[in-house]
């Protein structure tokens, strides 16, 4: 039944993508109307894939990149909903869905598999740890997508190009708000998140803290994220150099993400 | 029966003539009056606006209506023959046709793609529903014209961009801060094209618009005009802290906005973003400025380049909206083929029916014996015998129409069926 659910999830995020997209070309806001209702359907067949799998596989639905990539998807498409709701901006979802999109179909690659959970995974931080770096993660990509759009659309109207692909973008102001938001409620999860990690760590490993590559890693980024706010709430910074700050501080957390597994030996193994 | 328009729009005539016109033409229910005195005019329209004055008429016969017309233009504009020859315009049929509906669509208006256009058409058509000089043809029409308009509105982008260069600001300004409710304009200088920026800024929500000028009272007085606030000049420096929009056109030879200014207000406003429009010659803000960040500069050549792009779109545009006019045209002419067949099949119908109405009443005598149901089914039967009949003739009538050769056939039949 996940399974099933989930094939569902994929054709309606690749639907409302399209939508998305064909509201940009046609400009109707009738036409971006649907995709969000399509991808409302969505997120609730998403939602409800992930619960089946919990319940039929009797752990928690983040054990592997795979469910995890899964996770984020259905996370970005929750959060993006809200913030459908909240600002009015339908245009951010021919962004926000072809990212979703791309994450979810990854994620199908090995989701049915039924791999071997290691018995580290069992206990319950794991769960409330996953989940809440995971969403902040999805937080975080946000934040990076309005980033790279502010850019763009700075670029767009400081050579005087304010036409065309620019009236498709929203406006500075609503970007950067977008990207502050994003970055504090991540920074928040992540931190709960990191938090939660000690906790399990303390429990499996003994101590809350080992200074394996994935941990620096994520305290590099989660570094980043508190220099970025530290700047902008501080220091005032706004726009510009906050979206390249928050672009740069996901790409590293990205690499903590997969690239740590690549390229390091870690006791952090699993995702 | 034809239709005409006769007029003349800012291509054909100058502004001097258009104004006699309208003036003289100010008060529009009499010279409503005068058109509809002409004998030979059937229904009529009047249209007045600053850039054009048309008169759109069904008519019983073009040429001596047309002379009255222009007679009525001519005693009213007081304008010279020669002069009256050069600026106005007649269309006859498919092309007064074609012309109320590029009128209708702005395609004809001096900005093209303008909106009040519309309005305007309307507000006519309203008044001659008022005065009752409308009729079939003109209610045909018009509603036509309106539905053509919204068809242009919609499936062309030819009202999507600004052209005018305080719109375009605006536009621009949107871009940068969403909604400008809850902002703040500065406006230094008193330039003419500042004030309607500021007046663009205001119908676009803007909270508070600030004027400077060296010389205070010119501050004081756009400040009063527009319900402005002002700030003395000396504290220009001070003032960019607390604004988010700038408007700047004075004389001054220099810049009077330089990098070290702004970036003190920056440090003070922390970095909101702030959109400088410079549309003094010479230029009032150091262009190096445009490079800072959170700083957003557009010059005046910025704006109008802006203006042309979106003014060239446009051009494209209106090629699609003329071919919606083209099928517009022939749709309605098809429409008017199809309205010269009616009266006949009306005809038709009448005959029909009066022989009917006689034969039933001749057969009355024994049709009494009927019971009230049988005597409804005998009626039934006749009228669907006659309208299967008349069916395929009258169908036939209307395709012939339509492809304009109707003509011999509505001669037969008025023949035949003895019609005259």
């Amino acid at each position: 039944m996940g399974s099933l659910f989930f094939k569902i999830a994929l054709v309606l995020y690749f639907l409302s993508m399209l939508g998305y997209i064909t509201s940009l070309v046609v400009r109707r806001v009738q036409v971006a109307k649907v995709s969000t209702w399509v991808l409302f359907s969505a997120f609730a067949a998403h939602t409800t894939s992930i619960i089946f799998r919990w319940v039929e596989t009797g752990h928690s639905p983040v054990t592997n990149l795979f469910e995890s990539l899964s996770f984020i998807a259905w996370a970005v498409s929750g959060i993006y909903l809200i913030f459908q709701v909240k600002t009015k901006t339908r245009v951010l979802g021919a962004f926000v869905s072809p990212v979703v999109l791309v994450m979810a179909i990854t994620a199908s690659a090995r989701l049915v598999e039924d791999a071997e959970i290691p018995a580290i995974l069992m206990g319950s931080w794991v769960p409330i740890h996953v989940m809440l770096t995971l969403t902040g993660s999805a937080l975080f990509a946000l934040a990076c997508l309005s980033g790279i759009m502010y850019l763009v659309q700075d670029d767009l109207i400081r050579n005087k190009k304010a036409y065309g692909f620019s009236r498709l973008l929203p406006s500075l102001r609503e970007l950067d708000r977008i990207n502050n938001i994003c970055i504090v409620a991540g920074f928040f999860l992540l931190t709960l998140g990191i938090i939660a990690g000690s906790v399990w760590a303390r429990n499996v490993w003994g101590s809350h803290w080992q200074w394996d590559p994935k941990q620096v890693s994520t305290l590099i980024s989660w570094i980043i994220y508190a220099l970025l706010l530290h700047q902008r709430f501080a220091i005032g910074w706004k726009g510009r150099k906050v979206a390249v700050l928050s672009i740069v501080a996901f790409v590293i957390l990205l690499f903590t993400f997969v690239g740590v597994n690549i390229f390091f030996v870690t006791v952090h193994n699993f995702i | 029966m034809d239709i005409i328009l006769v007029g003349m729009n800012h291509k054909t005539a100058p502004l001097e003539i258009r104004e006699k016109l309208s003036i003289s033409c100010d008060d529009d229910t009499a010279t409503f009056e005068k058109i509809k005195k002409i004998s030979y005019i059937n229904e009529a329209l009047y249209l007045s606006t600053c850039n054009r004055v048309e008169v759109l008429a069904h008519v019983f016969d073009v040429a001596a209506a047309e002379t009255y017309l222009k007679d009525l233009v001519f005693s009213h504009g007081n304008l010279s023959s020669e002069e009256m020859e050069r600026c106005l315009y007649i269309y006859r049929n498919d092309s007064a046709v074609r012309h109320i509906f590029r009128v209708a669509s702005s395609l004809d208006s001096m900005v093209m793609g303008e909106p009040q256009i519309l309005g305007q058409v309307k507000d006519a058509y309203r008044r001659s529903v008022e005065q009752e000089a409308t009729g079939v043809m003109l209610n045909k029409l018009l509603h036509y014209a309106f539905r053509v308009a919204k068809r242009v509105r919609t499936e062309t982008a030819i009202s999507n961009n600004a052209v005018s260069v305080s719109s375009t600001a605006v536009e621009l300004a949107k871009k940068i801060f969403g909604n400008l409710r809850g902002k703040n304009a500065l406006v230094i200088g008193a330039g003419e094209m500042a004030a309607l920026a500021a007046k663009h800024l205001i119908g676009n929500g803007v909270k508070k618009v600030i004027f400077t000028n060296r010389t205070y009272e010119r501050a004081l007085t756009m400040a009063n005009d527009l319900h402005g606030d002002t700030v003395s000049f000396d504290l220009l420096g001070e003032a960019l802290s607390d604004v988010d929009i700038i408007i700047s056109s004075t004389g001054a030879p220099g810049y009077i906005i330089d990098e070290k200014m702004v970036a003190a207000a920056l440090r003070r406003r922390k970095n909101r973003l702030l959109f400088i429009i410079d549309i003094a010659v010479p230029r009032d803000v150091d262009p190096a400025l445009g490079k800072t960040d959170n700083v957003y500069l557009y010059n005046i050549d910025n704006l109008q380049s802006v203006v042309d792009d979106n003014m060239k779109n446009r051009i494209n545009e209106a090629e699609k909206a003329e071919t919606i006019i083209d099928e517009e045209v022939a749709e309605f002419s098809r429409w008017l083929k199809r309205l010269q067949v009616v009266p006949t099949i009306v005809d038709l119908r009448g005959k029909v029916e009066s022989i009917i109405k006689g034969e039933m009443m001749r057969a009355g005598s024994w049709m009494k014996n009927l019971d009230e149901g049988e005597r409804e089914n005998v009626e039934i039967l006749v009228n669907s015998i006659i309208n299967k009949i008349l069916h395929d003739p009258v169908t036939g009538l209307k395709e012939e129409s339509e492809n304009g050769g109707a003509n011999p056939y509505v001669a037969v039949i008025k023949k035949l069926f003895k019609l005259d």
